[in-house]
Protein backbone atom coordinates (compact mmCIF):
# COMPACT_ATOMS: atom_id res chain seq x y z
CA UNK A 1 0.00 0.00 0.00
CA UNK A 2 2.82 2.40 0.95
CA UNK A 3 4.76 1.68 -2.26
CA UNK A 4 1.60 2.21 -4.28
CA UNK A 5 1.06 5.62 -2.66
CA UNK A 6 4.68 6.62 -3.11
CA UNK A 7 4.45 5.87 -6.83
CA UNK A 8 1.99 8.76 -7.29
CA UNK A 9 3.83 11.92 -8.39
CA UNK A 10 1.66 14.18 -6.20
CA UNK A 11 2.59 12.09 -3.13
CA UNK A 12 6.28 12.28 -4.09
CA UNK A 13 6.01 16.05 -4.39
CA UNK A 14 4.17 16.23 -1.05
CA UNK A 15 6.87 14.13 0.65
CA UNK A 16 9.64 16.24 -0.81
CA UNK A 17 7.87 19.44 0.24
CA UNK A 18 7.29 18.17 3.78
CA UNK A 19 11.00 17.27 4.14
CA UNK A 20 12.15 20.64 2.80
CA UNK A 21 9.70 22.68 4.88
CA UNK A 22 10.39 20.35 7.83
CA UNK A 23 14.03 21.49 7.73
CA UNK A 24 13.53 25.10 6.69
CA UNK A 25 10.76 26.17 9.10
CA UNK A 26 12.36 24.82 12.32
CA UNK A 27 15.79 26.13 11.28
CA UNK A 28 14.36 29.66 11.10
CA UNK A 29 11.93 28.86 13.93
CA UNK A 30 14.82 28.48 16.38
CA UNK A 31 15.36 32.24 16.13
CA UNK A 32 11.62 32.86 16.46
CA UNK A 33 11.56 30.85 19.70
CA UNK A 34 14.84 32.16 21.14
CA UNK A 35 13.96 35.77 20.27
CA UNK A 36 10.33 35.36 21.44
CA UNK A 37 8.97 36.43 18.07
CA UNK A 38 6.03 34.00 17.84
CA UNK A 39 3.48 36.80 17.59
CA UNK A 40 5.53 38.40 14.81
CA UNK A 41 5.59 35.21 12.72
CA UNK A 42 1.86 34.76 13.30
CA UNK A 43 1.23 38.35 12.22
CA UNK A 44 3.32 37.89 9.05
CA UNK A 45 1.48 34.73 8.05
CA UNK A 46 -1.89 36.45 8.51
CA UNK A 47 -0.64 39.58 6.73
CA UNK A 48 0.05 37.44 3.66
CA UNK A 49 -3.74 37.29 3.36
CA UNK A 50 -3.72 40.88 2.07
CA UNK A 51 -1.11 39.88 -0.53
CA UNK A 52 -3.17 36.89 -1.66
CA UNK A 53 -6.30 39.05 -1.99
CA UNK A 54 -4.35 41.75 -3.87
CA UNK A 55 -2.82 39.11 -6.17
CA UNK A 56 -6.25 37.71 -6.94
CA UNK A 57 -7.61 41.19 -7.70
CA UNK A 58 -4.68 42.18 -9.93
CA UNK A 59 -4.44 38.79 -11.58
CA UNK A 60 -0.83 38.13 -10.57
CA UNK A 61 0.75 35.03 -9.02
CA UNK A 62 -0.61 34.61 -5.48
CA UNK A 63 2.70 33.28 -4.07
CA UNK A 64 4.53 36.29 -5.42
CA UNK A 65 1.95 38.81 -4.21
CA UNK A 66 1.86 37.22 -0.73
CA UNK A 67 5.68 37.41 -0.46
CA UNK A 68 5.72 41.07 -1.57
CA UNK A 69 3.06 42.09 0.98
CA UNK A 70 4.59 39.98 3.81
CA UNK A 71 8.02 41.54 3.20
CA UNK A 72 6.43 45.01 3.11
CA UNK A 73 4.64 44.37 6.43
CA UNK A 74 7.91 43.02 7.91
CA UNK A 75 9.71 46.24 6.96
CA UNK A 76 6.83 48.36 8.34
CA UNK A 77 6.97 46.47 11.67
CA UNK A 78 10.76 46.83 11.91
CA UNK A 79 10.61 50.52 10.98
CA UNK A 80 7.78 51.40 13.39
CA UNK A 81 9.40 49.45 16.24
CA UNK A 82 12.57 51.44 15.75
CA UNK A 83 11.02 54.87 15.24
CA UNK A 84 7.99 55.03 17.54
CA UNK A 85 9.33 53.65 20.81
CA UNK A 86 6.12 51.61 21.11
CA UNK A 87 6.43 48.05 22.33
CA UNK A 88 7.06 45.42 19.69
CA UNK A 89 3.75 43.62 20.20
CA UNK A 90 1.79 46.90 19.89
CA UNK A 91 3.47 47.69 16.56
CA UNK A 92 2.88 44.13 15.34
CA UNK A 93 -0.79 44.41 16.39
CA UNK A 94 -1.20 47.64 14.38
CA UNK A 95 0.49 46.31 11.21
CA UNK A 96 -1.22 42.94 11.51
CA UNK A 97 -4.77 44.28 11.88
CA UNK A 98 -4.13 46.83 9.12
CA UNK A 99 -3.05 44.08 6.72
CA UNK A 100 -6.01 41.84 7.61
CA UNK A 101 -8.45 44.76 7.18
CA UNK A 102 -6.91 45.64 3.80
CA UNK A 103 -7.11 41.98 2.74
CA UNK A 104 -10.79 41.76 3.70
CA UNK A 105 -11.52 44.99 1.85
CA UNK A 106 -9.82 43.74 -1.32
CA UNK A 107 -11.48 40.33 -0.99
CA UNK A 108 -14.87 42.06 -1.00
CA UNK A 109 -14.03 43.54 -4.40
CA UNK A 110 -13.40 40.11 -5.94
CA UNK A 111 -16.06 38.48 -8.05
CA UNK A 112 -16.82 34.76 -7.87
CA UNK A 113 -15.42 31.95 -5.74
CA UNK A 114 -11.61 31.54 -5.70
CA UNK A 115 -10.56 28.02 -4.64
CA UNK A 116 -6.84 28.87 -5.03
CA UNK A 117 -7.17 31.43 -2.24
CA UNK A 118 -8.37 28.72 0.11
CA UNK A 119 -5.23 26.68 -0.63
CA UNK A 120 -3.26 29.51 1.00
CA UNK A 121 -5.69 29.84 3.89
CA UNK A 122 -5.75 26.20 4.94
CA UNK A 123 -2.84 24.69 2.97
CA UNK A 124 -2.92 21.65 0.71
CA UNK A 125 0.33 19.74 0.52
CA UNK A 126 -1.16 17.30 -2.01
CA UNK A 127 -1.79 20.18 -4.43
CA UNK A 128 1.88 21.19 -4.50
CA UNK A 129 3.23 21.68 -8.02
CA UNK A 130 6.76 21.21 -9.36
CA UNK A 131 7.05 24.98 -9.55
CA UNK A 132 6.19 25.23 -5.82
CA UNK A 133 8.84 22.60 -5.03
CA UNK A 134 11.46 24.56 -6.95
CA UNK A 135 10.48 27.77 -5.19
CA UNK A 136 10.71 26.17 -1.72
CA UNK A 137 14.06 24.61 -2.69
CA UNK A 138 15.66 27.84 -3.87
CA UNK A 139 14.24 30.00 -1.07
CA UNK A 140 15.22 27.32 1.44
CA UNK A 141 18.79 27.00 0.15
CA UNK A 142 19.26 30.76 0.05
CA UNK A 143 17.81 31.17 3.57
CA UNK A 144 19.99 28.44 5.07
CA UNK A 145 23.13 29.76 3.33
CA UNK A 146 22.42 33.29 4.66
CA UNK A 147 21.64 32.04 8.16
CA UNK A 148 24.73 29.82 8.33
CA UNK A 149 26.98 32.59 7.02
CA UNK A 150 25.63 35.09 9.54
CA UNK A 151 24.90 32.61 12.33
CA UNK A 152 27.54 34.06 14.64
CA UNK A 153 26.15 37.64 14.56
CA UNK A 154 22.55 36.36 14.70
CA UNK A 155 23.32 34.28 17.79
CA UNK A 156 25.35 37.03 19.43
CA UNK A 157 22.39 39.42 19.01
CA UNK A 158 20.07 36.72 20.35
CA UNK A 159 22.28 36.35 23.42
CA UNK A 160 22.68 40.06 24.18
CA UNK A 161 22.23 43.02 21.84
CA UNK A 162 24.59 45.38 23.68
CA UNK A 163 27.46 42.88 23.70
CA UNK A 164 26.87 42.25 19.99
CA UNK A 165 27.07 46.00 19.31
CA UNK A 166 30.34 46.28 21.23
CA UNK A 167 31.69 43.45 19.03
CA UNK A 168 31.04 45.76 16.06
CA UNK A 169 27.96 43.89 14.78
CA UNK A 170 25.36 46.02 12.99
CA UNK A 171 22.39 44.95 15.12
CA UNK A 172 19.96 47.05 13.04
CA UNK A 173 20.98 45.37 9.76
CA UNK A 174 20.66 41.86 11.17
CA UNK A 175 17.31 42.65 12.83
CA UNK A 176 15.90 43.73 9.45
CA UNK A 177 17.46 40.72 7.74
CA UNK A 178 15.90 38.29 10.24
CA UNK A 179 12.49 39.97 9.87
CA UNK A 180 12.73 39.55 6.09
CA UNK A 181 13.88 35.94 6.29
CA UNK A 182 10.97 35.01 8.57
CA UNK A 183 8.53 36.80 6.25
CA UNK A 184 9.81 34.95 3.16
CA UNK A 185 9.94 31.52 4.85
CA UNK A 186 6.43 31.93 6.25
CA UNK A 187 4.97 32.88 2.87
CA UNK A 188 6.65 30.09 0.87
CA UNK A 189 5.33 27.57 3.40
CA UNK A 190 1.75 28.85 3.20
CA UNK A 191 0.64 26.49 0.41
CA UNK A 192 1.75 23.48 2.42
CA UNK A 193 0.45 24.16 5.87
CA UNK A 194 -1.85 27.15 5.40
CA UNK A 195 -1.91 30.65 6.76
CA UNK A 196 -3.63 29.70 10.00
CA UNK A 197 -1.20 26.94 10.99
CA UNK A 198 2.12 27.87 9.38
CA UNK A 199 3.49 29.48 12.55
CA UNK A 200 3.17 26.17 14.37
CA UNK A 201 5.71 24.54 12.03
CA UNK A 202 8.11 27.35 12.86
CA UNK A 203 7.60 27.25 16.61
CA UNK A 204 6.64 23.73 17.73
CA UNK A 205 9.67 21.71 16.47
CA UNK A 206 12.01 24.45 17.75
CA UNK A 207 10.24 24.46 21.14
CA UNK A 208 10.45 20.65 21.30
CA UNK A 209 14.17 20.81 20.51
CA UNK A 210 14.68 23.46 23.20
CA UNK A 211 13.15 21.06 25.72
CA UNK A 212 15.95 18.56 25.04
CA UNK A 213 18.96 20.45 23.70
CA UNK A 214 21.88 21.27 25.95
CA UNK A 215 23.77 23.17 23.26
CA UNK A 216 23.02 25.39 20.27
CA UNK A 217 24.33 22.77 17.85
CA UNK A 218 21.89 20.20 19.23
CA UNK A 219 19.04 22.71 19.13
CA UNK A 220 19.45 23.12 15.36
CA UNK A 221 19.89 19.39 14.72
CA UNK A 222 16.95 18.29 16.92
CA UNK A 223 14.56 20.95 15.61
CA UNK A 224 15.19 19.93 11.99
CA UNK A 225 14.74 16.23 12.86
CA UNK A 226 11.45 16.99 14.64
CA UNK A 227 10.33 19.15 11.70
CA UNK A 228 11.00 16.42 9.13
CA UNK A 229 9.42 13.69 11.31
CA UNK A 230 6.33 15.88 11.85
CA UNK A 231 6.05 16.59 8.12
CA UNK A 232 6.55 13.04 6.85
CA UNK A 233 4.65 11.26 9.63
CA UNK A 234 1.84 13.83 9.51
CA UNK A 235 1.54 13.42 5.75
CA UNK A 236 1.51 9.61 6.00
CA UNK A 237 -1.10 9.72 8.76
CA UNK A 238 -3.28 12.16 6.84
CA UNK A 239 -3.26 9.80 3.82
CA UNK A 240 -3.93 6.74 5.97
CA UNK A 241 -6.64 8.37 8.10
CA UNK A 242 -8.02 10.47 5.23
CA UNK A 243 -7.64 13.70 7.20
CA UNK A 244 -6.45 17.17 6.18
CA UNK A 245 -2.68 17.15 5.82
CA UNK A 246 -1.86 20.57 7.41
CA UNK A 247 -3.67 20.01 10.74
CA UNK A 248 -2.39 16.40 10.92
CA UNK A 249 1.23 17.58 10.50
CA UNK A 250 0.72 20.21 13.21
CA UNK A 251 -0.89 17.72 15.62
CA UNK A 252 1.99 15.26 15.12
CA UNK A 253 4.49 18.04 15.90
CA UNK A 254 2.52 18.94 19.04
CA UNK A 255 2.55 15.24 20.02
CA UNK A 256 6.36 15.30 19.71
CA UNK A 257 6.41 18.45 21.83
CA UNK A 258 4.55 16.71 24.66
CA UNK A 259 6.88 13.71 24.42
CA UNK A 260 9.88 16.00 24.80
CA UNK A 261 8.17 17.60 27.81
CA UNK A 262 8.00 14.16 29.48
CA UNK A 263 11.65 13.52 28.66
CA UNK A 264 12.55 16.95 30.05
CA UNK A 265 10.73 16.23 33.32
CA UNK B 1 50.09 56.93 24.88
CA UNK B 2 46.51 58.00 25.56
CA UNK B 3 44.25 54.96 25.18
CA UNK B 4 40.90 56.69 25.71
CA UNK B 5 40.13 60.36 25.32
CA UNK B 6 36.65 61.68 26.16
CA UNK B 7 35.90 65.36 25.56
CA UNK B 8 32.84 67.33 26.70
CA UNK B 9 30.52 64.36 26.59
CA UNK B 10 26.86 65.22 27.22
CA UNK B 11 23.96 62.78 27.26
CA UNK B 12 20.41 64.07 27.48
CA UNK B 13 17.09 62.32 27.98
CA UNK B 14 13.74 64.13 28.16
CA UNK B 15 15.54 67.49 28.07
CA UNK B 16 17.50 66.57 31.18
CA UNK B 17 21.24 66.03 31.35
CA UNK B 18 22.16 62.52 32.40
CA UNK B 19 25.82 63.44 32.12
CA UNK B 20 27.23 66.86 31.39
CA UNK B 21 30.56 67.95 29.90
CA UNK B 22 32.56 64.95 31.00
CA UNK B 23 36.20 65.22 29.94
CA UNK B 24 38.91 62.75 30.88
CA UNK B 25 41.66 60.63 29.40
CA UNK B 26 43.13 57.26 30.28
CA UNK B 27 46.72 56.29 29.59
CA UNK B 28 47.46 52.96 27.96
CA UNK B 29 47.85 50.06 30.38
CA UNK B 30 46.22 51.86 33.31
CA UNK B 31 43.22 50.93 35.42
CA UNK B 32 40.83 53.80 35.98
CA UNK B 33 37.92 53.47 38.39
CA UNK B 34 34.76 55.50 37.94
CA UNK B 35 32.88 56.12 41.16
CA UNK B 36 29.80 58.07 42.13
CA UNK B 37 26.46 57.64 43.92
CA UNK B 38 23.49 55.81 42.38
CA UNK B 39 22.10 57.77 39.45
CA UNK B 40 25.37 59.66 38.96
CA UNK B 41 25.52 58.59 35.31
CA UNK B 42 28.40 56.09 35.51
CA UNK B 43 26.70 53.43 33.38
CA UNK B 44 25.39 56.14 31.03
CA UNK B 45 28.97 57.36 30.58
CA UNK B 46 30.31 53.92 29.69
CA UNK B 47 27.36 53.17 27.39
CA UNK B 48 27.79 56.51 25.62
CA UNK B 49 31.53 55.93 25.20
CA UNK B 50 30.79 52.48 23.76
CA UNK B 51 28.16 53.89 21.39
CA UNK B 52 25.32 51.93 23.00
CA UNK B 53 23.37 55.12 23.65
CA UNK B 54 23.58 58.33 21.60
CA UNK B 55 25.25 61.40 23.02
CA UNK B 56 24.22 65.00 22.45
CA UNK B 57 27.67 66.53 22.16
CA UNK B 58 31.27 65.55 22.69
CA UNK B 59 33.87 63.25 21.17
CA UNK B 60 35.35 59.89 22.03
CA UNK B 61 38.62 58.62 20.64
CA UNK B 62 40.57 55.41 21.17
CA UNK B 63 44.33 55.55 20.61
CA UNK B 64 43.87 58.78 18.70
CA UNK B 65 41.14 57.44 16.39
CA UNK B 66 37.53 58.64 16.59
CA UNK B 67 35.39 55.93 18.16
CA UNK B 68 31.72 56.05 17.26
CA UNK B 69 29.24 53.15 17.03
CA UNK B 70 32.13 50.70 17.41
CA UNK B 71 33.26 51.26 13.84
CA UNK B 72 36.92 51.09 14.68
CA UNK B 73 39.82 48.75 14.08
CA UNK B 74 40.62 48.91 17.78
CA UNK B 75 38.85 46.18 19.66
CA UNK B 76 37.26 46.78 23.03
CA UNK B 77 35.79 44.38 25.57
CA UNK B 78 32.74 45.03 27.73
CA UNK B 79 31.24 43.33 30.77
CA UNK B 80 27.89 44.93 31.64
CA UNK B 81 26.48 45.50 35.10
CA UNK B 82 23.55 43.11 34.80
CA UNK B 83 23.79 40.80 31.85
CA UNK B 84 20.31 40.34 30.45
CA UNK B 85 19.85 37.10 28.56
CA UNK B 86 17.43 34.21 28.36
CA UNK B 87 18.66 31.77 31.02
CA UNK B 88 16.89 28.90 29.25
CA UNK B 89 18.92 29.37 26.05
CA UNK B 90 20.66 26.09 25.14
CA UNK B 91 24.11 27.57 24.76
CA UNK B 92 27.32 26.19 26.22
CA UNK B 93 30.17 28.34 27.47
CA UNK B 94 32.50 27.15 24.68
CA UNK B 95 29.82 27.85 22.05
CA UNK B 96 29.37 31.39 23.37
CA UNK B 97 33.10 32.03 23.16
CA UNK B 98 33.24 30.33 19.74
CA UNK B 99 30.58 32.70 18.35
CA UNK B 100 32.74 35.64 19.39
CA UNK B 101 35.89 34.24 17.77
CA UNK B 102 36.88 35.78 14.44
CA UNK B 103 36.13 35.57 11.57
CA UNK B 104 32.63 36.84 12.31
CA UNK B 105 31.11 35.67 9.05
CA UNK B 106 31.92 32.00 9.13
CA UNK B 107 29.91 28.86 9.81
CA UNK B 108 30.10 27.97 13.49
CA UNK B 109 29.91 24.38 14.84
CA UNK B 110 32.66 23.31 12.42
CA UNK B 111 35.82 22.18 14.16
CA UNK B 112 38.45 24.71 13.25
CA UNK B 113 42.13 24.22 13.89
CA UNK B 114 43.25 26.25 16.85
CA UNK B 115 39.78 27.44 17.88
CA UNK B 116 39.35 24.78 20.57
CA UNK B 117 42.81 25.52 21.97
CA UNK B 118 42.14 29.26 21.93
CA UNK B 119 38.88 28.83 23.87
CA UNK B 120 40.50 26.45 26.36
CA UNK B 121 43.35 28.93 26.80
CA UNK B 122 40.92 31.78 27.52
CA UNK B 123 38.98 29.70 30.02
CA UNK B 124 42.24 28.73 31.65
CA UNK B 125 43.23 32.41 32.02
CA UNK B 126 39.98 33.21 33.84
CA UNK B 127 40.03 29.98 35.87
CA UNK B 128 36.91 28.58 34.20
CA UNK B 129 38.28 25.61 32.27
CA UNK B 130 35.83 23.25 34.00
CA UNK B 131 32.89 25.29 32.68
CA UNK B 132 33.48 24.75 28.93
CA UNK B 133 30.59 22.33 28.43
CA UNK B 134 28.26 23.90 30.98
CA UNK B 135 25.10 25.68 29.85
CA UNK B 136 25.50 29.45 30.18
CA UNK B 137 22.18 29.69 32.06
CA UNK B 138 23.33 27.26 34.77
CA UNK B 139 26.34 29.31 35.89
CA UNK B 140 26.51 31.06 39.25
CA UNK B 141 27.08 34.83 39.39
CA UNK B 142 30.84 34.47 39.92
CA UNK B 143 31.22 31.82 37.21
CA UNK B 144 29.23 33.91 34.74
CA UNK B 145 31.41 36.96 35.40
CA UNK B 146 34.58 34.99 34.73
CA UNK B 147 33.10 33.63 31.51
CA UNK B 148 32.04 37.14 30.50
CA UNK B 149 35.61 38.34 31.06
CA UNK B 150 36.80 35.49 28.82
CA UNK B 151 34.24 36.59 26.20
CA UNK B 152 35.35 40.21 26.54
CA UNK B 153 39.00 39.30 25.83
CA UNK B 154 38.37 36.78 23.02
CA UNK B 155 39.31 39.27 20.31
CA UNK B 156 42.36 40.55 22.14
CA UNK B 157 40.94 43.98 22.99
CA UNK B 158 43.07 46.98 23.86
CA UNK B 159 40.56 48.44 26.31
CA UNK B 160 38.26 46.65 28.73
CA UNK B 161 35.10 48.32 30.08
CA UNK B 162 33.74 46.78 33.27
CA UNK B 163 30.47 48.11 34.67
CA UNK B 164 30.26 46.97 38.31
CA UNK B 165 31.21 43.53 37.10
CA UNK B 166 31.31 41.89 40.52
CA UNK B 167 27.96 43.15 41.82
CA UNK B 168 25.87 40.27 43.13
CA UNK B 169 28.95 38.08 43.61
CA UNK B 170 30.11 36.98 47.08
CA UNK B 171 33.14 38.65 48.72
CA UNK B 172 35.56 35.85 47.79
CA UNK B 173 34.27 35.85 44.20
CA UNK B 174 34.68 39.64 44.01
CA UNK B 175 38.27 39.42 45.16
CA UNK B 176 39.09 36.66 42.67
CA UNK B 177 37.46 38.70 39.93
CA UNK B 178 39.37 41.88 40.67
CA UNK B 179 42.64 39.94 41.00
CA UNK B 180 41.97 38.48 37.56
CA UNK B 181 41.38 41.95 36.10
CA UNK B 182 44.62 43.20 37.65
CA UNK B 183 46.50 40.17 36.25
CA UNK B 184 45.11 40.81 32.74
CA UNK B 185 46.08 44.45 33.06
CA UNK B 186 49.65 43.49 33.96
CA UNK B 187 50.17 40.55 31.62
CA UNK B 188 48.34 41.77 28.53
CA UNK B 189 48.83 45.48 29.06
CA UNK B 190 45.05 45.96 28.97
CA UNK B 191 43.66 49.39 29.71
CA UNK B 192 40.75 48.93 32.12
CA UNK B 193 37.85 51.30 32.76
CA UNK B 194 36.08 50.00 35.84
CA UNK B 195 32.89 51.23 37.51
CA UNK B 196 32.79 50.32 41.16
CA UNK B 197 30.84 51.25 44.27
CA UNK B 198 33.49 49.72 46.46
CA UNK B 199 36.12 52.25 47.58
CA UNK B 200 38.24 49.36 48.83
CA UNK B 201 38.46 48.04 45.24
CA UNK B 202 39.34 51.52 43.99
CA UNK B 203 42.22 51.89 46.45
CA UNK B 204 43.57 48.40 45.82
CA UNK B 205 43.31 48.07 42.08
CA UNK B 206 42.92 51.45 40.37
CA UNK B 207 45.80 53.65 39.19
CA UNK B 208 43.43 56.58 38.85
CA UNK B 209 39.94 57.43 39.93
CA UNK B 210 37.26 59.56 38.32
CA UNK B 211 34.51 60.80 40.64
CA UNK B 212 31.27 61.95 39.08
CA UNK B 213 27.75 62.98 39.87
CA UNK B 214 26.37 63.82 36.44
CA UNK B 215 29.37 66.17 36.17
CA UNK B 216 32.98 65.37 36.79
CA UNK B 217 33.83 66.06 40.43
CA UNK B 218 37.42 64.97 40.63
CA UNK B 219 40.10 62.85 38.97
CA UNK B 220 43.55 61.68 39.95
CA UNK B 221 45.28 59.05 42.05
CA UNK B 222 42.85 57.51 44.58
CA UNK B 223 44.90 58.26 47.69
CA UNK B 224 45.29 61.90 46.65
CA UNK B 225 41.84 62.46 45.17
CA UNK B 226 39.45 60.66 47.50
CA UNK B 227 39.50 63.09 50.37
CA UNK B 228 36.88 63.14 53.11
CA UNK B 229 35.42 66.26 51.56
CA UNK B 230 35.07 64.72 48.09
CA UNK B 231 33.50 61.52 49.39
CA UNK B 232 31.04 63.38 51.62
CA UNK B 233 30.06 65.62 48.73
CA UNK B 234 29.23 62.53 46.68
CA UNK B 235 27.81 60.10 49.20
CA UNK B 236 26.72 62.27 52.13
CA UNK B 237 27.94 62.96 55.64
CA UNK B 238 27.84 59.31 56.79
CA UNK B 239 30.69 58.36 54.47
CA UNK B 240 34.39 59.12 54.84
CA UNK B 241 37.66 58.19 53.20
CA UNK B 242 39.98 55.54 54.47
CA UNK B 243 43.15 54.15 53.03
CA UNK B 244 43.46 50.42 52.67
CA UNK B 245 46.63 49.04 54.17
CA UNK B 246 47.45 46.46 51.46
CA UNK B 247 47.62 47.93 48.00
CA UNK B 248 47.98 45.05 45.64
CA UNK B 249 47.51 41.36 45.47
CA UNK B 250 50.03 39.24 43.70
Amino acid sequence: MISEFISYPFIQRALLASVMVGILCPFVGNFVVLRRMSFYSDAISHSAFAGIAAGALLGIDLSLSSIIVAVFIAVVIAFLSEKTGLSHDTVIGIAFSGAIAAGMLVMGMLKGYRTDMFTFLFGDILAITERDILMIFFVGMLTIIILLTFLKPFLQITFNRDLARVEGISVRFFEYLLFLIIAVVVTVSLKIIGMILVTSLLIVPAASAKNLASSMKRLFVYSCIFGVVSGVLGLAMSIYLDTSSGPTIVLVSIGIFFLTMIKRE
Amino acid sequence: MIALQVDNLCVKADNRHLIENITFSVEEGRIIAIIGPNGAGKTTLIKAVLGLIPYETGTVSLFGQPFKNNHSDIKVGYVPQRLEFDRTIPLTVSELLGFTLPPLYSVPFLKKKGAREHIDGLLNIVGAQALARRSIGSLSGGELQRVMIAKAIVNDPKVLFLDEPASGVDIEGQERFHDLVKRLNREKGLTVILISHDLNVVYRYADNVLCMNRKLICKGRPEETLTDEVIKSMYGEMMGAYTHSCHEHD
